[in-house]
């Protein structure tokens, strides 16, 4: 059975008002806003959600939300990576409490944990709950610590419920580590990568990507995913070039890039919490003339 | 500049005689293999080749032997070297001497910023009229690597840039130049620098510079011409073998490839010092992992 976790999936930014608090009505707005515009799934919040600057309170408000608004339309998981593992371990019992379809785990922060103590973390998250743990490799924010592929056949072999990655080391050899190492053991396993990278990881046994750039660009996520699906190759790379523009564009104080973009859009979504920047005017300027150049404002939907 | 298309590149080893000089009858073998079994283009003498250890007249006199013993393909002088004079000169006479194109790594040791490779880089483009290739590999040199900014300068200073070498593997790099630097030079070439080629042909690499077609030739060409042909989803099972084959070889360098090359039939000594030859357990052990690997059982032994 394939996995349910794969095509473009959205992962909300996190609307907040000028005092910098939760705007519930409009993360609302953009859940939907996602669903109707072809996300194959939500997941909520990510880095990009400004996760790490939310309380243990606020992620959980935000993660019933998410399920209630979205109503099964489409697969929610939950990121429930923390500074504090007992924060992570209490944010997965609560996504299964609610109602959630999975979650997504990091590696954890900080400590440069080693190979033995990353088996050991997910062995007890995996433990804890029966929902589908999706994990995060991502070496290149956290000094080099990785799933290697021998961890990863670990893991599979023991956890029934260890059914994916995000794997974004961005990297041809470590993906395709990844790849060998699971898929021969779990076929449905679901091999994804971050920032819509899917040119390259889809031929490697790819089955999808999380999105930097889904709420400005939905139409061209959707795209780049056919044209790799359907190995329309010359398509993709022309797709996918433009996605990296963006990427560029929007990786430069990301996310609050995105947000000043998103206002663009005609989605305005709030200010970003410090010790993240918010996106200036002279600067949400500059994202509307590369979105201009780019051609992003007659191909994708304006407003909510 | 006409475009260059050196497709399928073999990078041979260097094999040494027991009191550690080039062994020019086994160089000889070793090229007319290379020859023999798919290589569209030669490049010598790379890392895989030990060029870091080769005098700079050895260096001269391997890659005139090759151009003398493969008249029928391009021969790629590898010139990389820490001083920009020095690896200037290698190109001048590399391109003296016949070469079809030169290749060069940032320079080694220091770990210069964005300013001194742009400098570096253009002594030695404009020390030739042949073309360019400027190999990046940042896990070899501590980090530093090429950008696509850098690239774009190099492409107005340079007529004959014509293209990079990639071991980065980094997919928004090679994207982000794919997309750039061929709307200002047409025919700007991504070459893959080790058999990660699915993931590269999907972004464009048309090119591959293999040590491992030292010893899976069939294999290495097969890869290869699946993804010229862009049948990246059918290449998966070639791209799995060579890795698991990469895998047991890339930690020992070019220790574990003469290894490997003795278990296959194709004895080129060891390597040069600093480098050690892998102890006799060890060579046992991988030769008889390797006789194991579905990969290789239609593989070449023997010369």
């Amino acid at each position: 059975m394939a996995t349910r976790f794969r095509g473009v999936m959205q992962s909300p930014v996190t609307p907040l008002n000028d005092d910098f608090s939760l705007d519930l009505a409009t993360f609302e707005r953009v859940l939907d806003f996602h669903v109707r515009t072809g996300a194959t799934a939500i997941s909520w919040p990510h880095h990009k959600g400004e996760s790490l600057n939310l309380t243990i309170a606020e992620r959980k408000l935000f993660a019933e939300a998410a399920v209630k608004v979205v109503a099964g339309r489409i697969p929610v998981t939950i990121h429930v990576s923390a500074l504090a593992l007992e924060d992570t371990m209490e944010l997965a019992r609560h996504a299964q409490a609610i109602g959630a379809d999975g979650v997504l785990a990091i590696t954890p922060y900080f400590w440069t944990p080693s190979p033995e103590a990353i088996h050991a973390y997910f062995v007890r998250l995996c433990g804890a709950i029966d929902l589908p743990v999706l994990s995060y490799n991502s070496p290149s924010y956290l000094a080099g610590v990785e799933i290697t592929g021998d961890l990863m056949s670990r893991l599979i072999q023991r956890l029934p419920n260890f059914a994916g990655v995000k794997e974004a080391s961005f990297n041809s050899e470590k993906f395709l580590e990844i790849a060998r190492a699971a898929l021969p053991l779990r076929p449905d396993f679901a091999l994804l990568t971050g920032v819509e990278f899917l040119l390259p990881s889809v031929p490697l046994g790819g089955v999808g990507s999380y999105s930097a750039a889904g709420s400005i660009c939905p139409n061209l996520c959707q795209d780049l995913f056919d044209a790799c699906m359907e190995g329309d190759w010359p398509r993709a790379r022309t797709l996918q070039a433009k996605m990296t523009r963006l990427w560029l564009l929007f990786r430069d104080q990301y996310p609050s890039s995105l947000k000043g973009g998103m206002v663009i859009m005609g989605r305005p979504v709030g200010p970003t919490r410090p010790p993240l920047p918010t996106a200036s005017k002279e600067r949400q300027a500059y994202i509307r003339s590369e979105l201009e150049a780019l051609g992003i404002l007659d191909t994708e939907p304006h407003g909510w | 500049m006409s475009a260059f298309q050196p497709g399928l590149v073999h990078t041979p080893v260097t094999p040494f005689t027991g009191d550690h000089g080039i062994d020019f009858y086994r160089l000889g073998q070793v090229i007319d293999f290379h020859r023999r079994h798919g290589a569209d283009a030669l490049a010598l003498p790379m890392h895989a080749g030990e060029s870091v250890s080769l005098s700079e007249d050895e260096k001269r006199s391997v890659l005139a032997f090759a151009i003398a013993n493969a008249p029928d393909i391009p021969v790629i002088a590898h010139v990389s070297n820490a001083g920009s004079a020095i690896a200037a000169a290698l190109a001048r006479d590399a391109e003296r001497a016949g070469a079809a194109a030169v290749v060069a790594t940032t320079p080694y040791y220091w770990t210069p910023p964005p300013a001194m490779l742009l400098e570096h880089f253009s002594a030695i483009g404009s020390a030739v009229t042949i073309p360019l290739l400027i190999y990046n590999s940042p896990d070899e040199m501590a980090g530093t690597k090429l950008t696509t900014d850098l690239a774009l300068k190099l492409i107005e200073r340079l007529p004959n840039f014509a293209g990079i070498v990639d071991l980065s593997l980094d997919w928004q790099f090679m994207i982000e130049l794919m997309t750039e630097a061929p709307r200002v030079r047409k025919n700007f070439l991504l070459l893959a620098g080790t058999e990660h080629l699915v993931s590269a042909g999907a972004i464009g690499a048309r090119g591959l510079f293999s040590p491992l077609a030292a010893i899976a030739p069939h294999l290495v060409r097969r890869l290869y011409d699946l993804c010229r042909e862009e049948k990246f989803f059918d290449a998966r099972p070639a791209q799995d073998e060579i890795a698991a084959l990469r895998q047991f070889l890339k930690a020992d360098g070019p220790a574990g490839l003469k290894a490997a090359l003795r278990a296959m039939g194709r004895d080129c000594g060891e390597p040069r010092p600093p480098l050690l030859p892998l102890a006799a357990s060890v060579q046992a052990r991988l030769a008889d992992a390797l006789s194991g690997l579905p990969a290789l059982r239609h593989e070449p032994r023997g010369w």
